[in-house]
């Protein structure tokens, strides 16, 4: 019998539909690695488009050669040290949104699906047009190590203030800093039901996922002991209600644990008050395992394996630093394994992005261009567990059909309040065939050239973004 | 979830928005009869190649689990009827089903066993329970007691037994993501209608359609071969997940292109015409087509009965809507039958006394139905509680005697093939209650 790989070869003149049997005959083979090693010698792109890719949301037409020019280590180091503000265009877009403008309690009158919407547009905005790339890239990561579904509760109302307190201000600080804001974040206190926590009935969500999750991963040692004393630490972390306190942070004392603790080992003294929950945040943040669960999430995003040999380095980097985010990610971006190793898979939002990056195309991010997020399965803030989206190609392999309708879409200017500028492009590449415009556009060797044969230049365009290729960054 | 305005009349916590009228039976309550449909379908005349198609291709060790969702809160008691318990009818004088051979009975119930009886609308399932193929459990429901719409779906959905806590994520999703299957097909869990269900959250391998006509390549006619074939050329080659599931996805095209849902005609029986009625006349293509669907959701809105429940027809027209349409899927699938599982379940039941505008209130336990190849139907499970004062709850509803997770972890177990220790539902659900054999 045949391979579904032969068949498809046979039958590209012929016509699949002819040859393609009905039933599931054909052996299906396992994907027997993650990367694509076929497409490697494709994608061994310029180091220049590679960092682009990989600590940017990926490069603008003509931003590879600047780089190139600017040389990576400069580029990089602006990238971590300074703070570029926002061009004028884009902090219009920003100030429009409620969300942003507004404090929680002034927002209560707007549904909350206009709440994710805007939330949503905020951060595509930003993924797209921010000069601080890196940084961008670093709140979509953190964001998601600490995740909040926004449609528990109020939790679209308290994210946005989230969002500002702990992700951006943190994103390339210090993540001792960014876990102790995580805790008194009224938003993630309501999602981990531990507003509400008391020395009665102490809740262990937050605790659990606090050691499971932020800090020192699921194998890092501890036990449920560990689990139901961390709880009793962080009994009173809450929420202040009335007027006073509008939905703040609230240590309340009255509904505090104050006898003895014992956390990993550590004495917890009898007494205590809202110390008893920082204390136990101080050892959390210095544990060596904590080192190490962050250091694998950083390969898992930037080398796309979460066991990566870089990781006991980049632990060590975090150990000796206090968690200096930015001493990692600089051991981290130049590195050999990320410039030449292998391809990291697209999540839906990293490709949506880096299709509009690579066009150049103008959006206002709103609903139509968030529906292609959404068919694609990574409307941001939705995301129900706290462990947050999964990174890796296998859970994405549904999104193909979205991924390439939106790509479609967006090729032919068909997605409202966006627009690409197809003509215009074609203008900046000169008399090339439609393929090589894709080429200089979006700085791939588009798929082999004999196989496809583009009408037209939305086409090319459209086939690059949908191409094996262009999943990959 | 938001919910959808046409799956409830009251304000969604069982207050009316306006106050409840005094209702006579002359006046027409058609108004009330709420439920705002897909778009018609249009299903040609052509015959389909799938009548051809036998069982048992791909498929892999487990059913196809249909899950019905009933919003609106269903009313067990005139569904599924217990006849012959004098407090029934003590309770409800203008809405009761009677017994078989009660002659003053405007409708009269269909004898099931001698206790319970159907509702004459639902006689269209009557064969499939006689058959062994439809089980039905009574006094099923959750934990929840707040009856309210929105935290009793939640609930159901989450997998949850009534407490606030526990996981955001659907009990459909941890399935999914407890049983990664060989196959990478885009079409494993489908849910028809707008937006994502509560149930299917935090997994990534469902997809909502309002139709299967969503499920293409959206582009016109013109071009669509020609990048079809592109893409094809594009995904040709490669051993990564994505590459492998691009040529997938552009099989599942092909084979929905080929086999033409606007042209299939049912093998056997006929669908109402209804948003139920055509989006089970998709599950059965999709399951016929091969295209590795494993879990497909479906919902029907308008139980929320409140005023005038058996006037012109509401919940009358409701079951009646409900069991054609089940029965159509299950004549249409016929030997498929054997690896599928329909479940249907509603959010919670209604009150045992009617209210003073001929209709129900919110309440608690209801009735659940399983049907399926495998079920061992043909019998009313359950642990009936009574309906006496001292037997009803504080508030006068049904009592819950059976976790709804008991029936859906059956189901799963029996039927899903699970991981070991899936950890679908927490906590401990109740033994099996057999109904799946």
């Amino acid at each position: 019998m045949p391979s579904r790989r032969d068949l498809l070869k046979l039958s590209a003149a012929a016509g699949v539909a002819a040859l393609l049997p009905a039933c599931a005959q054909v052996a299906r083979r396992l994907p027997k690695r993650e990367v694509p090693e076929d497409l490697t010698p494709r994608l061994a792109s310029a180091p220049a488009k590679r960092l682009l890719d990989r600590a940017a949301f990926g490069p603008r037409p003509g931003e590879v050669a600047q780089v190139e020019a600017q040389g990576l280590e400069n580029w990089l180091e602006a990238q971590l040290t300074e703070k570029a503000s926002e061009d004028l265009r884009l902090k219009a877009q920003l100030m429009r949104l409620d969300v942003l403008r507004n404090e929680g309690m002034e927002l209560r009158d707007i549904p909350e699906d206009i709440m994710l919407r805007q939330l949503n547009q905020a951060a595509i905005l930003r993924a797209c047009y921010s000069e601080n790339q890196l940084f961008e890239r670093m709140v979509d990561l953190w964001s998601n190590h600490f995740n909040i579904y926004a449609r528990k509760g109020l939790a679209s109302y308290r994210k946005a203030e989230d969002e500002k307190e702990v992700i951006r201000k943190h994103a390339l600080g210090k993540f001792p800093d960014m876990l102790r804001a995580s805790a008194r974040s009224p938003a993630m206190l309501a999602y981990l039901d531990n507003q509400f926590s008391n020395k009665g009935a102490p809740n262990e969500n937050y605790a659990r996922e606090l050691l499971e999750l932020h800090t020192m991963g699921v194998d890092g040692g501890y036990t449920q002991r560990d689990v139901r004393e961390v709880a009793r630490c962080f009994t009173g972390w809450s929420i202040g209600r009335g007027l006073l306190h509008k939905g703040a942070f609230r240590f309340s004392s009255d509904d505090h644990d104050v006898g003895e603790k014992i956390v990993l080992g550590n004495r917890i003294p009898p007494g205590g008050g809202v110390e008893d929950g920082q204390k136990v945040l101080d050892i959390l943040a210095a544990r060596p395992e904590t080192a190490s669960f962050v250091a694998g999430k950083l390969c898992r995003h930037f080398l796309g394996d979460p066991q990566h040999a870089m990781r006991p380095r980049l632990a060590a980097i975090y150990s000796g630093s206090g968690g200096d985010i930015k001493a990692m990610l600089r051991t981290l971006l130049l590195s050999e394994d990320l410039l030449a190793g292998l391809p990291v898979a697209k999540r839906p939002f990293d490709y949506l992005v880096s299709a509009i990056r690579a066009t150049g195309a103008e959006t206002d991010a709103s609903q139509p261009l968030q529906q292609h997020l959404t068919k694609m399965g990574q409307s941001l803030y939705e995301w129900p567990m706290p462990d947050g989206y999964p990174d890796g190609a296998a859970p994405w392999t549904g999104s193909l059909l979205a991924r390439w309708n939106f790509a479609i879409a967006l090729a032919d200017g068909q997605i409202r309040g966006t627009d690409t500028q197809v003509a215009e492009l074609m203008d900046r590449t000169g008399e090339l065939t439609p393929a090589a415009a894709a080429e200089a556009l979006i700085h791939q060797r588009p798929p082999s050239p004999a196989k496809i044969k583009p009408a037209t230049a939305q086409e090319a365009i459209a086939l690059t973004l949908a191409a094996p290729e262009f999943q990959w960054r | 979830m938001a919910l959808e305005r046409d799956w409830y009349a009251c304000d969604g916590k069982g207050h009316a928005e306006v106050p409840a009228p005094r209702v006579t039976p002359s006046v027409s309550r058609r108004g009330l009869i709420t439920g705002a449909g897909l778009g018609a379908i249009s299903w040609l005349g052509a015959s389909s190649s799938l009548a051809q198609l036998t069982v048992g291709q791909g498929g892999g060790n487990h059913d196809v689990l249909v899950s019905i969702f009933l919003r609106g809160g269903m009313d067990g008691l005139n569904a599924v009827v217990p006849y012959a318990d004098d407090h029934y009818h003590r309770a409800r004088p203008v809405l009761r089903v009677g017994a078989p051979n009660d002659s003053k009975a405007a409708e009269r119930a269909i004898d099931l066993d001698g206790f319970f009886g159907l509702n004459p609308a639902l006689a269209p399932l009557l064969p499939l329970y006689r058959d062994g193929e439809l089980a039905l459990i009574h006094a099923c429901g959750s934990g929840d007691q707040t009856r309210s719409h929105f935290e009793a779906m939640n609930t159901m959905e989450r997998g949850l037994n009534g407490v606030s806590e526990g996981s955001s994520s659907g009990w459909l999703a941890r399935h999914l993501v407890g049983t990664p299957r060989e196959r990478a097909t885009p079409l494993r869990a489908v849910a028809f209608g707008r937006t994502t269900p509560d149930a299917l959250r935090g997994a990534t391998e469902s997809i909502v359609l309002e139709t299967l006509d969503d499920f293409r390549l959206d582009i016109e006619q013109p071009r669509e071969a020609g990048v079809l074939a592109a893409l094809k050329d594009l995904y040709a080659e490669g051993g990564d997940p994505l590459t492998h599931a691009g040529r997938e996805t552009l099989q599942v095209l092909d084979s929905l292109n080929r086999l033409d849902p606007k042209s299939y005609r049912p093998s056997a029986g006929a669908y109402p015409d209804s948003d139920l009625g055509r989006a089970l006349k998709q599950v059965a293509f999709l399951v016929k087509a091969d295209v590795g669907l494993e879990v497909a959701c479906v919902d029907k809105g308008g139980w929320d009965t409140h005023y005038g429940q058996n006037l012109a027809g509401l919940l009358t027209g409701l079951l009646d809507d409900l069991a054609k349409s089940m029965a159509a899927f299950a004549a249409d699938l016929g030997p498929h039958l054997r690896k599928t599982t329909v479940v249907v379940q509603t959010e919670f039941g209604r009150r045992l006394r009617e209210n003073q505008s001929l209709g129900t209130d919110h309440g608690r336990g209801s009735v659940m139905f399983v049907m399926g190849g495998s079920a061992v139907g043909g019998k009313v499970y359950g642990k009936w509680p009574g309906l006496s004062d001292a037997q009803l709850d504080e508030v006068g509803d049904l009592r819950v005697t059976t976790d709804y997770r008991a029936v859906l972890a059956e189901v799963l177990d029996m039927r899903m093939s699970p991981a070991q220790g899936s950890g679908v539902f927490d906590g401990n659900v109740g033994p099996p209650l057999g109904l799946i054999g």
